[in-house]
């Protein structure tokens, strides 16, 4: 039997994980959802929002919250120039092509990284603001910095939600990944509105891989680390679903931390069988088919 | 009478396949056109190359923008571009935003036509110009009741109507129908007809369908091109064209 306090204590560090996960996976399905592009590079841009916090602190004054900010912005024109330079050029081309470009990004990011950085691991301290320890309930606690990303994580969900429901921007978004083609007949300037999705799909990356800094080592490999569990995230919770991607992160999170309770390794195998699972039992995913 | 529309020698050839040969039309904005012709005449390649989802091989489109007097050369254009400047369409298949309801649908066609898209903090639910420019066009095509349904949940003959809707929610100057009573039955037909018929006399908007429904095209035409094989055979009123003996020679002759 395992110990409920071990229980409660892996939940809480699942629940830490599924927020960092649910901050990558939710760009990857803005940008498909809206674009109907695999955008493999995606966790390349994650790191490379981890190296901008890195730079920040070690090279400029302002240390973390500046190289969050810097981060996101930063991440999300790299996205522009992709977009405006490269991706635009090949909507019309089946999607494997779309896929290697986005691929050929990937390598050249990680290597660009590797090549200015080295490969060797960094390692950034929580901002003074938030070192301490919140105390739930008697013995257990949780770290004041994963607080504060599980908040952030709730925030940014908020947002897309609150934007896409309600503001005119997001009702021209959700049209648009309706019916592309129809949008455009309407007079809505779809290339535009595809450099605006992915700026923000990208920023979204960059701020993802900025606020994991404190929580994980950051080598030039994190990228290809993080963006296999976040398509896992994204298959599950249904692709261009951002309930979905919420929802799967969350689960992936738990499943990783609870799962390693019981045989070592078991927390990275979970994920994967539900995700055969899903593909098997429910191939639209959990939220699939269901407009955000 | 103005020229709203007018096509010269337009040209589409897809391989050695000349889809629309030669084409030279002027739309007036006091008649209700339809254009006609067998299957594969090139109605839809023609409909095309008007809203600039295809690019001619040769020939020029010219369009009268909403706002101006004088025709301007669209040839080569992007339909996004072609919409700013007055001219929308509706298709065959149902094409409307099916996971929006009724009400967002027409808010998007509003907040397109208004230039309102990249206002974030301009939250439309609080916004009652836009909500109200769009129930003006939900009433127009007699919708009202249904403004929070889904698109998805429609009836064929209501997705229809939104489709229309959707294309005057722009404030064309020229609206493309593309058989807009396919699969209907008698009553939704009739009453198809009827709204397009009274939207055109309400409205400045000049209305150009293509139809497969000879009594639909009798019933609501002023005047009626005919294409066969790409090229423009026949163009007068309705009766003119129907006492035309190439037109019941490539298109009556085939189907009666």
């Amino acid at each position: 039997m395992v110990d409920p306090g071990l229980l409660i204590d892996q939940l809480i560090t699942g629940i830490s994980i599924g927020s960092t996960l649910f901050l990558i996976a939710v760009g990857l399905s803005l940008i498909f959802g809206v674009l109907e592009v695999l955008n493999f590079a995606h966790g390349a841009l994650y790191m490379v929002g981890a190296y901008v916090v890195i730079v920040t602190i070690n090279d400029f004054p302002g240390g973390f919250w500046v190289g969050v900010l810097l981060a996101t912005l930063v991440v999300g024109l790299i996205g522009v120039v992709i977009e405006m330079g490269f991706l635009r050029r090949v909507y019309d081309r089946e999607d494997l092509d779309q896929l290697l470009l986005t691929f050929a990004f990937v390598l050249i990011i990680t290597d660009s990284v590797r090549n200015i950085f080295g490969s060797g691991s960094n390692v950034v301290d929580p901002p003074a603001l938030l070192r301490f320890d919140l105390t739930l309930a008697e013995g257990i606690s949780i770290p004041g910095y994963r607080a504060f990303v599980i908040v952030m994580s709730l925030v940014v969900m908020g947002a897309i939600l609150l934007t896409l429901r309600v503001t005119n921007f997001g009702r021209i978004v959700r049209a648009t990944s309706s019916d592309r083609e129809m949008a455009g007949l309407l007079g809505i300037n779809v290339p535009r509105l595809y450099t605006i999705v992915f700026f923000i799909g990208a920023a979204l990356a960059g701020l993802g891989g900025a606020l994991v800094t404190p929580l994980q080592s950051v080598t030039p490999e994190l990228g290809n680390q993080v963006i296999i569990n976040a398509f896992v995230v994204v298959v599950i919770g249904g692709l261009g679903s951002f309930t979905g991607a919420f929802v799967g992160a969350y689960l992936i999170g738990i499943m990783i931390a609870v799962g390693s309770l019981f045989t070592a390794g078991a927390g990275q195998l979970f994920p994967f069988v539900a995700l055969i699972a899903v593909l098997l039992l429910r191939p639209e995913g959990l939220f699939g088919g269901v407009e955000a | 009478m103005t020229t709203v529309l007018e096509t010269e020698d337009l040209e589409r050839q897809f391989g050695k396949l000349m889809a629309v040969d030669g084409v030279s039309v002027s739309i007036d904005s006091d008649d209700v056109t339809s254009i006609i012709g067998p299957n594969g005449a090139g109605k839809t390649t023609f409909y095309n190359l008007l809203s600039g989802r295809l690019d001619p091989t040769g020939g020029s489109v010219k369009l009268r923008p909403r706002d101006g007097t004088e025709l301007v050369d669209v040839t080569g254009q992007t339909p996004y571009e072609i919409n700013r400047l007055g001219l929308s369409r509706a298709f065959q298949i149902n094409n409307v935003f099916e996971g929006l309801s009724v009400i967002d649908n027409l808010r998007v066609a509003r907040i397109s036509r208004t230039d309102r898209s990249l206002n974030l903090s301009d939250i439309a639910r609080s916004d009652p110009e836009l909500s109200e420019e769009a129930r003006e066009i939900i009433e127009m095509v007699n919708l009202e009741g249904l403004e929070q349904t889904k698109c998805a949940n429609l009836s064929h003959g209501d997705k229809r109507k939104v489709e229309v809707a959707l294309a005057l929610g722009t404030d064309p100057t020229v609206v493309l129908l593309d058989e807009p009573t396919a699969g209907m039955n008698a009553t939704e037909t009739e009453r198809m007809v009827n709204l397009v018929e009274e939207i055109n006399e309400q409205t400045d908007t000049t209305f150009v369908l293509t139809e497969h429904d000879m009594e639909v095209v009798l019933g609501i035409s002023d005047r009626v091109l005919v294409l066969d094989n790409g090229a423009l055979i026949a163009d007068g009123t309705p009766d003119e064209v129907m006492a035309d003996e190439r037109v019941r020679e490539a298109y009556l002759g085939g189907e009666l």
